[in-house]
Parts: structure tokens; C-alpha cells; sequence
């Protein structure tokens, strides 16, 4: 790849990354609710038009919303992210205090899934109609069907309140993010395996599969030795569009065991229509897309350069 | 063969218990679950002054008694001077968690930074200068003149407190040792505050979801659980502890657009006001009392007659407004059938509850009702866009209920969203506002109530109930004032 097309590259990835923030800024305004009101009446403030006015320029509300939008870029790029409109403090400090345990979360859980998806996926593909591939399955479709609330909340009574073998709230930080990594993972698992199924499924329909099972190895062996590259590149290839939403993808985990994480945060900040907040948080996810399906594009051509 | 297989299992599950913790049991250290958690403990940002005092860290000058009295806590008195400026007595043997005394200098130096920087501190009485006068005497000049200072310094953006380089100190029963934003706060007793030796250390946590927060409760791992959704209570009566319920403020209303169309007329708003069976509503969301006027009973102020319900003297009302019963079962007047469209707002599950009921209480004397359901009320309310709206609003947050009756409910108010207009209404809040006597406020207070009674701009629903779980360790603890003042300094492990 040339410098010129790999300037080319970041040029318009940053173009499409500044169009989403400007989606975005417009987008957030044209919600219902007004800040300053939604503010409040939560804070239960009786006040007079005044006292709206003074968190409005407080807040920087006041001005036009194309100064609004150019002083936030500015901030941003700056890394002056300003304040929430709720909590008065730096959301720079709030992202980076609450950031490591979605990444916790995210990442703990996706790695788990993958682990386990793979292996179930790759048992699934050795046995046709076998327990992983019935597994893999029934995971699969209660991924797609049960509300990730539900389950997390049937998980505390049962471990939490029924068994009391953990400490799902009082905990250490292991312990507090056991059952959302759990959560997370169970919810990917299905999906992954029936992915990774598909991969080598392919392989075993492939004239070298049949080559190694000529030559004596054994069928798990084959498959695992000639499919696994297979399997790898389709997890691949579903695996980047679940990353990419893995930063805001666990608000549930974290609701229902009362973490404090960052996807939580974003919850509030969009009940009480705190700006100051989503508009950084919406920036820095439309960054980790980005890199997270090129990234994934480039692992994929990496591994198999035919691929274009 | 089967052993090994099992010794890698074993291994797993013994290296996980090891990982975890042992499971909470009831100890003098308490754990307080809360549905929200101070965001920050500076006081000049955001609404962290509610929370600080809430949480037992920080107190104010005066505070609102369980009795809904406005009392002294770290002053001792207030006596307002001639120029309307105010001179504040401090109480004597008062420490911050340092030990250092609470002095009219630091008291003046705190609120004048809180003033500055939180508009929420400006929005009674505008911008208030505090200057010691002495060691322990406060001078308050207010921007706009007020007869009701001690209230408004029982606001809760009026914390006491001491700025130590960035360490901010309070002088609450609880002095915090540790804080995590959005996750929990580590207190221990205030050794500087009367009884510390008595007070345990407490952990707060927030656990945001109410469902979670049951759990947690019924899993041992919080002491006190604030506040519990209604429908989890059931869930909680096999375990150990209890759970209290107890009125709160956040009186449940629906108003009524008075500007035009039917509403403009007043017999058909006592007609609406007189077929709402507010034990109906009560029943329906399962916890609360029918509400007396525009504050919750404990007030000194409140309304101290139930509302009538009379759905036959509401129909006589609607006939002499012209409204006459078709054979469908409809009232028209002049061909035009009777519709109103009921609003309100998923934030407070309450009132959708309260949508049908009110549906089929209106159509019991003929006036069809369409519920709509609004994300935004504010801005429904604000543009008069409606004709019922039903509303939760605390009415008495600081312990008077001049601020509530006058900005929602006087000529062109800023909040006056029914744009209902009483001269007499208007005269009597007039008085209310000058008037600094507190039994004669009382006595206005109720007037007031009287008169929106008889003209119905609003109808007064339900004083709600909120519900907290509390461990064997709490037995006895009271819980009261709605979420202003949920750790106390009479928190104690129970014998």
C-alpha cells in the first residue's frame, strides 16, 4: 500500500468520523427534552426562567448550535472534554475512571466467548447433530431471544440470594465483575460457535480435508489442523461488527450488578439528556468502530492474502 | 479415569471459591444499597449539595424535621433586621470532621463559593452574601428580600462545609474515607460529632436497578436497600429484616388546562376533580394514601380534609355546564361530544398506572378520555399542550409551601402551566410572601389550598409511598423525608 493511499485512508476515515459527530450533535438536540428542564426536576428546583437561563449559558447551551458543535470539535481534539451537565465534573475524568471496568466487562466477556464459542463451534462441526452442535444451537437462538436483564437477574438470585456463593455487590473487583463478564459471555457464545461451526464445515466438504482422512489422521485431527485457519478467519470476519459495539454494549451487565462503568453512565447521561457526555462518548465510540473494522479487515488479509 | 478427569474440575472450582470472597453476614460495619450515589462532594457542583446531606455527610444551617418543620441544625437561630438582611446565630460545640469549629467565617466563606458557582443556590431569593459578623454570628444579605430565610438555607444546595487545599470537609455524622464516583463511598463516624462512638462505619453502594437492589437485599449483602420497587416486596417477605414504607412528598397531581375548550370552565373541573377516587389510585399502584391538597399530611401546612368523591354531584355540575348525557352514554353540548386527552410520563411508572383508572372514572359521568403517553412533560406542560397531564412534583422541599404555591399556580407564573388566573388567589399568595409568622403561614398556606380546591386548575391524586428493605442490624431505624435525608445521625446497630 502506498503512503499517498494510506493517506488517502485515514483522510476519509476521518472525514466519515467528523460526519458521525455532526450526525450526532444534531441528533442529540433534536431529542426530546430539554437539559436544562429534564435537570431541574430531577434536582427539584423551583425556580423562574432566570435560574434555566444561568445553567444554559452555563452550560454553553446559549449559543448557536454550529458554535456549540465548534467549540465542542475543538475541545475534543484538545482533549478538554469539558463537564457533565449532571454531575458538575470533568467527563475526561469520569470516561477514564469508569472506562476500565467496561473494558473489563467487554473484553473479559468476548475473550471467554471466544474461547469457549471455538471450541463448542469447532465440536459442533466434528459431530453433526452431536451435543456441542445441539448446544451451540439452543445458545445461539436464547442469545437472540432472552432478555439480557432477565438472565442477569436470574443469575444474582440463584448465585447471589439462593446459593450465596458470591458477593455480587460487596465483593472485590473480581468478584463484582464475575456475573456481567458472564453475562456478556453467555449472550456471544451461541453466536460465535455457530460461526466458527460454519468455518469448518466448510473444510470438511474440501478435497484436502479428505486428502489427511486418506492418508489416516483421524477426523478430529484433520479438522482441527486443516479447518482451523478457516474457522478462525469467518470468526473473524463476525467477530469485528461485535467488537466494535463491545464499548456500550454492557450497560446491562453493569445495570443489574451496579457497576460502575462507563456504559451505565451513558444510560444516565441519555435520561438526563447531559450532552456534555454523549456527544465525547458517541465521538470515541465512531473512533473504536473504525479501527475495529479495519483493524479486523487487516487481520483478515494478513492471514490470507488472497482475500481483497 | 474418571478421577482424572475430575481433578482439573476440582482444582477450577477450588481455585474460584478462593477468588471469591466469603458471603456478607450482619455485622456492626453496614452496607447502605441506594438507588443513587452523590456524583461528587463539592457542593458548588451539580446537585452533589442534596446529595452530601442525604448520604449523612454534610448538614445545612436548618433543616426539615420529620414533622415537616423547618428547625435549626448548625444555626440556632435566625432573626431578620430592619433592612431586610439577616443576622444567623450559629449553635455553639459544632466541628467539622476535622475537629476544626464551625465559625461564621468558614460558614460565610463555603456558602458565598457555593452562591458563586451553583445557580441552584440563586433560585429563591437570587444572590445571597454571607459575612461573619463575629466568631459564631452570620450576616445574609439577599438579592431578593425574603421573609423565609431558615427555609431557603435548608435548601439543599446550602451545605456547610470547608475547603482544606482540595479536600473538601463537612461536619455531618459520616465523614468519608473513601469515594468511588457511581460506585460507593466508605464513611466512618464523624469523631467530632456527638455520639460517634455509637455510630458503625457504612459502606454505600449504588445499585441503580430497584430489581437488583431487592436482590441484594435478599441476599444479605446490604444492610439498608433504598428504595425498593413496590413489586418486589412480596419477593421479600420470607427473609430476614423488613421491609418499611413510608410517605414521601412527591405528591401525585393532574392538572387541568383552564385556558380553553371545556377546562376553561370551572364546573367541569370540580366535576373532574369530584369523580377522581383517589382510593382507586391508591389501590392501583398499591402504596400511598389519598392526598388532602398539594402536600403530603406530615406537613404543618397541609390540608387536613380528605377530598371529596361524588360522582353524582359531578354529573349535576356537568349539567349545568351545559354538558348533558347522550343516550351512548356521552356528554355533548351542542353536538360537540366531551374528549379530553390524558397525558403522562414513563419516569414515573405511578402515573401510567393511573391513566385507565382515571379513564374509567371520567367515562362513569360521560367524558371520553384518550391517554397519551409523553417522553417530554416539561415541554407538554410548558406549552399548555395539553388537557390533563398528570404530574409528581416534591411541593415542600425545603419545608415551606410558599415557593410550590406560588410558582405553579399565581397569574403568569413561570411554572403556572394550567394558566389558571384568581385575583383573590393572587392577593392572598402576596400575603403568604411578606408574611413571616410561621403559624399565620400555616393558616395562608391552607386558604391557599382551599381556593385551588374550589376553582380545580389541578386535582390533588395521592401522596405515594417508597419502600425500604432493612436488615435485622437497622431494626428500628425510621426512614423519613423522602431521599433528603436517608443516612441520619440516629443510624445505629440495633442491639
Amino acid at each position: 500500500m502506498s503512503a499517498t493511499q494510506t493517506l488517502q485512508d485515514i483522510g476519509r476515515l476521518a472525514l466519515s468520523w467528523l460526519a458521525v459527530c455532526a450526525a450526532a450533535f444534531v441528533l442529540l438536540r433534536l431529542m426530546p427534552g430539554d437539559p436544562v428542564e429534564v435537570f431541574l426536576a430531577h434536582v427539584n428546583i423551583q425556580s423562574g426562567p432566570d435560574i434555566a437561563a444561568e445553567y444554559r449559558a452555563q452550560w454553553g447551551l446559549d449559543r448557536s448550535i454550529g458554535a456549540q458543535f465548534l467549540r465542542w470539535l475543538l475541545g475534543f481534539v484538545t482533549l478538554d472534554w469539558g463537564v457533565s451537565f449532571e454531575t458538575g465534573r470533568s467527563v475526561a475524568a469520569e470516561f477514564s475512571a469508569r472506562l476500565p471496568y467496561s473494558m473489563a466487562i467487554g473484553f473479559g466477556g468476548m475473550a471467554l466467548a471466544v474461547c469457549l464459542g471455538f471450541m463448542l463451534g469447532f465440536y459442533a462441526a466434528h459431530r453433526h447433530g452431536g451435543w456441542a452442535d445441539r448446544g451451540s444451537r439452543l445458545l445461539a437462538v436464547a442469545g437472540q431471544t432472552l432478555p439480557a436483564f432477565a438472565v442477569g437477574l436470574v443469575l444474582l438470585w440463584v448465585l447471589g440470594v439462593q446459593l450465596r456463593w458470591i458477593n455480587a455487590f460487596g465483593g472485590g473487583a473480581l468478584e463484582r465483575i464475575l456475573l456481567p463478564t458472564l453475562l456478556v459471555a453467555f449472550f456471544s457464545i451461541g453466536s460465535i460457535a455457530r460461526l466458527t461451526r460454519a468455518g469448518f464445515m466448510e473444510v470438511k466438504t474440501s478435497p484436502y480435508y479428505r486428502t489427511a482422512l486418506a492418508k489416516g489422521r483421524s477426523e478430529i485431527a484433520a479438522l482441527w489442523h486443516h479447518g482451523f485457519a478457516a474457522g478462525g478467519l469467518t470468526l473473524i470476519a463476525g467477530l469485528a461488527p461485535e467488537l466494535a459495539w463491545i464499548v456500550g454494549g454492557t450497560a446491562t451487565a453493569e445495570i443489574v450488578f451496579g457497576v460502575p462503568g462507563l456504559s451505565e453512565r451513558v444510560v444516565q447521561a441519555v435520561n438526563q439528556r447531559d450532552y456534555a457526555v454523549l456527544q465525547p462518548y458517541i465521538a470515541l465510540v465512531a473512533i473504536w468502530i473504525m479501527l475495529v473494522l479495519n483493524g479486523g479487515r487487516m487481520l483478515r488479509k494478513f492471514w490470507d492474502p488472497r482475500l481483497v | 479415569m474418571t478421577l482424572f478427569r475430575l481433578k482439573p474440575l476440582l482444582a477450577a472450582t477450588a481455585i474460584c471459591a478462593a477468588l471469591v470472597t466469603p458471603v456478607a453476614t450482619y455485622a456492626e460495619d453496614l452496607v447502605i444499597g441506594q438507588t443513587f450515589l452523590a456524583s461528587g462532594l463539592d457542593p458548588a457542583e451539580g446537585s452533589n449539595g442534596w446529595a452530601v446531606v442525604s448520604h449523612g455527610i454534610a448538614e445545612q444551617l436548618f433543616q426539615v424535621s420529620r414533622d415537616g418543620e423547618v428547625v435549626p441544625n448548625l444555626a440556632a437561630s435566625a432573626v431578620q433586621n430592619a433592612d431586610s438582611s439577616w443576622l444567623v446565630e450559629l449553635a455553639a460545640d459544632r466541628f467539622f470532621s476535622d475537629g476544626t469549629p464551625v465559625t461564621a467565617a468558614a460558614v460565610a466563606e463555603a456558602l458565598n463559593r457555593t452562591g458563586a458557582a451553583n445557580p441552584s443556590a440563586r433560585a429563591t431569593a437570587g444572590r445571597m452574601v454571607f459575612s461573619a459578623v463575629d466568631e459564631d454570628t452570620l450576616r445574609v444579605d439577599t438579592e431578593q428580600p425574603t421573609s423565609i430565610l431558615p427555609s431557603i438555607l435548608a435548601e439543599w444546595a446550602f451545605p456547610v462545609y470547608r475547603l482544606e487545599g482540595e479536600e473538601i470537609i463537612f461536619t455531618g455524622p459520616f465523614a468519608v474515607e473513601a469515594f468511588e464516583p457511581g460506585g460507593s463511598i466508605e464513611m466512618v463516624p464523624n469523631a467530632h460529632y456527638a455520639g460517634a462512638a455509637d455510630r458503625p462505619n457504612v459502606t454505600l453502594r449504588r445499585i441503580g436497578d430497584g430489581q437488583s437492589l431487592a436482590l441484594a437485599f435478599a441476599s444479605g449483602e446490604v444492610d439498608m436497600a433504598f428504595h425498593l420497587p413496590v413489586e418486589t416486596l412480596p419477593m421479600l417477605a420470607g427473609i430476614e429484616g423488613e421491609a418499611k414504607s413510608f410517605p414521601v412528598a412527591y405528591q401525585y397531581m393532574m392538572w387541568m388546562n383552564t385556558r380553553a375548550g371545556a377546562l376553561a370552565d370551572v364546573r367541569v373541573r370540580r366535576a373532574i376533580d369530584l369523580v377522581v377516587n383517589r382510593a382507586d389510585l391508591v389501590t392501583a399502584v398499591q402504596a400511598g394514601v389519598p392526598a388532602t391538597g398539594a402536600f403530603a399530611r406530615s406537613y404543618p401546612f397541609a390540608a387536613t380534609e380528605d377530598l371529596p368523591h361524588d360522582p353524582e354531584e359531578a354529573g349535576a355540575l356537568l349539567d349545568a355546564a351545559g354538558w348533558q348525557l347522550g343516550e351512548d352514554g356521552m356528554r355533548r353540548r351542542d353536538g360537540v361530544a366531551l374528549e379530553l386527552v390524558l397525558y403522562a410520563f414513563p419516569q414515573r411508572p405511578d402515573l401510567l398506572t393511573f391513566q385507565p383508572v382515571l379513564r374509567g372514572a371520567l367515562a362513569e359521568i360521560g367524558i371520553s378520555v384518550r391517554t397519551q403517553v409523553t417522553e417530554n412533560p416539561n415541554d407538554v406542560a410548558t406549552r399548555g399542550a395539553f388537557d390533563l397531564l398528570l404530574w409528581a412534583q416534591h411541593t415542600a422541599p425545603a419545608g415551606d409551601p410558599g415557593q410550590f404555591l406560588s410558582l405553579f399556580f399565581e397569574t403568569g407564573a413561570a411554572r403556572n402551566y394550567t394558566g389558571w388566573s384568581n385575583a383573590d388567589y393572587d392577593a392572598l399568595i402576596a400575603e403568604l410572601r411578606a408574611e413571616s409568622d410561621p403559624q399565620a403561614r400555616i393558616a395562608l398556606a391552607r386558604d391557599a389550598q382551599e381556593m385551588i380546591a374550589a376553582q380545580a386548575p389541578v386535582s390533588f391524586l395521592v401522596t405515594p409511598e417508597w419502600h425500604v428493605g432493612l436488615s435485622p442490624a437497622l431494626a428500628g431505624y425510621e426512614p423519613w423525608g423522602s431521599d433528603y435525608y436517608v443516612i441520619r445521625p440516629d443510624l445505629r446497630v440495633a442491639e
